[in-house]
């Protein structure tokens, strides 16, 4: 399971790393949209946690563009500025979930496997449909 | 501009003036006209009977001289002789003496035996009947009185009589016509004393004056009744006799400044006078002249009404007192309107000077100035016109000072919360992310099982306080999140009741009584709905906080006005609690972001801050009253029939 997360800021990359590595994840953190991007070209993902506010291209620059290019790898917002409005936006832009920061450990955990599990209950359907 | 105060006094004024002067003109001069009128004709009823006095004692005079004559024995022996130079003699003493215009003696046969005058001893052939000695001769006894006589006879008596009793008629305006142009007869005061001899009567001694064109006596009235009087340089008083209607001796003149010999009396008098032989008592129009009047007939010997007595006083004397009456009233008049245009004049400027002061001040009020100019205070209902104008003016400045102070605060409030707003946004953010790799890592190492026991209750520690930093940056969040309204129609007391029900079980827990009053058929409000449940929850978990075991919670809502505009009607929410009260010095901080009298880490010091920003974005208020001690009531107010929340 390959979940990229992408951040400006490397406390909360090696955060997410080292929780998601301890549950068996493969973690790879880039620290930019465009990052996110080149990387994505070369590797496949099943999960991305995306931060909303970065500099130069944020986090809805990158889900948009994902979104054109691969619409069915599921994304998790991560934001410290919680308002309504951007949990709104990022729904409207085709995440999965939202997640504030800060999170505990459980927490996270909780919000990731709730959208793996989705996806793999998708996944199944798709199959048992071919 | 008659509907100015001042026109209506002064018009009121000159219209009382006005009735009084024209009641006074119209009454007074009538009475007063009166009263001088009745006075004038009783003085010249009294003036004509001293008239008729002077008129009888003159023929009481020409009977005395007769009489005394006929006494005396040298005449009487004389008649007995026929000695006719002797008895002429004699009766051109007494005529002297008497002032006779005629005298003679008729003999016992009725023939006139000699007179004075140029025909002294008649011819047998030209004896003229005298009428006054044949009735001295009929009766045998003396008469006197007046007697008209024929032109013939005074002409015998002298020719010069006979032309003095020639009078010319003069056309006179208001007489009854008359055909003929000349009066010839003569009007005289006459008598005549029989002389006895033994019984037998010797002769008739006769003599008396004419009074045509004779003045004596009528001057003799103007002289001693009227006393000379003049007006205007002519008599006031005249008195005329009359021959028949013709006035033949009288001092009236005619304008041209003769006397009025030959004018004729007006028909109307004439006709009382003469015809009915009543006196006249009255105004009457005398040749060119208004005169206060009074005749009366007079008879001759013989009881026939022959002409009348007169005696006037002219009228323009009254007029004039009455014209003098009549202009001093309207002097007084005029004097009055004057008065009454002054005083309103005045009078309307010292009423209403206060009153137009107070216009100007209204008008300066009306423009923003609540200190005007009002000026004295009047000591009439003016006056508490002013002082109920000056204390509306306190409280309008009252409330007005109040208001701003109010505004000042609300300004300062919401400065203080943008401003902290920004801030908390900008730092929850940046402190977001190391907190989760606080958070992250902590937990991580709490997993561990190889760590000893201390440690473990160290990171637990680091735990907690994380968790603590993250409540404290959640409710920064809350507190600067301008989050647009979600509004919706809302039924307070159901919200109120909804709010009560989510911690009903901590107020039980802590021995706490949760009381509701809602006041029946309130409005719906629109408002956000959430946010609003949260303010209340704020509210009833701070007042819940603020109370002892056994105390009460109270919840009210009702109607009332805005404390800000009076005409604004709201509802209000209030939450009294029975607590510890808040210090007076710390109500003034009481809605600042971080404000707490809580201990540390029981509140972030933002419940209220936020939830006064959310009833501010309502459109509404809260307000705190407190007492130490007693307990507090916060007051949630929000407007009714504006949509909530626009802002």
């Amino acid at each position: 399971m390959n979940i990229l997360v992408v951040d400006d800021d490397t406390i909360v990359l090696d955060s997410c790393r080292l929780v998601l590595e301890a549950e068996g994840f493969d973690v790879h953190s880039v620290p930019s949209a465009d990052a996110a991007l080149e990387t994505m070209e070369n590797q496949d993902f099943d999960l991305l946690l995306v931060d909303v506010k970065m500099p130069e291209h944020d986090g809805m620059y990158l889900m948009q563009e994902i979104k054109k290019r691969w619409p069915e790898i599921p994304i998790v917002v991560m934001s410290g500025y919680p308002t309504p409005e951007t949990i709104a936006d990022g729904v409207n832009m085709g995440a999965a979930k939202f997640i504030a920061k800060p999170f505990t450990p459980d927490e996270l955990l909780e919000i990731v496997r709730q959208v793996i599990g989705k996806e793999e209950g998708l996944e199944t359907e798709k199959s048992s449909r071919n | 501009m008659f509907s100015s105060t001042r026109s209506k006094l002064i018009i009121s004024f000159l219209g009382v003036t006005l009735l009084v002067g024209t009641v006074s003109l119209l009454v007074g001069g009538q009475l007063l006209y009166n009263a001088v009128l009745s006075e004038a004709n009783t003085r010249v009823r009294l003036d004509l009977n001293s008239a008729r006095e002077i008129y009888q004692n003159r023929i009481k005079g020409v009977d005395a001289s007769l009489n005394i004559t006929t006494l005396g024995p040298g005449f009487r022996a004389a008649l007995g002789r026929r000695d006719v130079a002797e008895l002429l003699r004699r009766l051109r003493r007494l005529a002297q003496s008497a002032n006779l215009d005629f005298a003679g003696i008729v003999t016992n046969q009725g023939k006139t035996l000699c007179r004075i005058g140029p025909h002294s001893i008649p011819a047998e052939t030209a004896q003229i009947p005298n009428p006054m000695a044949a009735l001295a001769l009929k009766r045998g006894d003396a008469i006197s009185g007046t007697v008209v006589l024929s032109d013939d006879f005074l002409d015998a008596e002298n020719p010069e009589l006979a032309g003095r009793a020639r009078i010319q008629l003069l056309p006179t305006p208001r007489a009854a016509p008359r055909p003929d142009k000349e009066e010839t007869t003569g009007m005289t005061l006459g008598a005549a004393v029989p002389v006895f001899e033994d019984g037998d009567i010797l002769g008739v001694l006769y003599g008396g004056v004419l009074l045509n064109r004779s003045q004596e006596i009528v001057d003799r009235v103007r002289d001693t009744v009227f006393q000379q009087e003049t007006y205007r340089g002519r008599s006031i008083g005249t008195a005329t006799i009359f021959l028949g209607d013709i006035r033949i001796s009288t001092n009236v003149f005619t304008p041209d400044g003769k006397r009025a010999i030959g004018t004729r009396v007006s028909s109307e008098v004439k006709g009382r006078v003469l015809d009915e032989g009543k006196n006249w008592m009255d105004r009457a129009f005398v040749v060119s002249d208004w005169y206060i009047t009074a005749y009366e007939p007079i008879e001759d010997i013989l009881g026939e009404r022959v002409g009348m007595l007169y005696v006037g006083v002219l009228e323009a004397k009254y007029v004039d007192v009455r014209r003098k009456a009549l202009s001093i009233f309207i002097l007084l008049t005029l004097a009055g309107i004057a008065l009454a245009i002054g005083l309103g004049y005045l009078l309307e400027d010292k009423i209403m000077e206060p009153v137009r002061r107070l216009i100007g001040a209204s008008a300066q009020v009306s423009q923003g100035n609540l200190s005007p100019e009002i000026g004295p205070i009047s000591r009439n209902e003016v006056g508490i016109l002013q002082k109920t104008f000056t204390e509306m003016l306190n409280s309008l400045r009252e409330r007005d000072r109040r208001q701003k102070a109010e505004s000042e605060i609300r300004l300062l409030q919401s400065e203080k919360q943008a401003s902290i707003g920004k801030l908390a946004a900008g730092v929850a953010h940046e402190i977001n992310n190391p907190l989760t790799g606080v958070l992250t890592f902590t937990h991580m190492l709490l997993r561990r099982k190889d760590l000893g026991d201390d440690v473990h209750s160290d990171l637990q520690k680091i735990a907690h306080a994380t968790e603590r930093v993250r409540k404290i940056v959640k409710g920064l969040l809350d507190f600067s999140r301008q989050t647009k309204l979600d509004p919706e129609p809302v039924d307070v007391n159901r919200l109120v009741r909804s709010a009560i029900s989510l911690v009903e079980n901590q107020a039980l827990v802590r021995g706490i009584r949760l009381i509701f009053e809602p006041a029946e058929e309130l409005p719906m409000l629109t408002l956000d709905r959430a946010q609003f449940e949260s303010v209340l929850l704020n509210l009833i978990l701070n007042a819940l906080d603020a109370t002892e075991t056994g105390d009460t919670v109270t919840l009210s809502t009702g109607i009332s006005v805005s404390t800000n505009h009076v005409s604004h009607k709201g509802l209000e929410i209030a939450v009294t609690d029975t607590g510890c009260g808040i210090p007076p010095e710390n109500l003034d901080n009481l809605f600042d972001p971080f404000f707490t009298t809580k201990e540390v880490g029981q509140g972030t010091g933002l419940g209220l801050a936020v939830s006064y920003g959310i009833v501010e974005r309502h459109g509404g208020t809260i307000r705190v009253q407190s007492e130490v001690g007693r307990g507090s009531t916060f007051t949630i107010w929000l407007p009714i029939g504006e949509l909530s929340g626009q802002k």
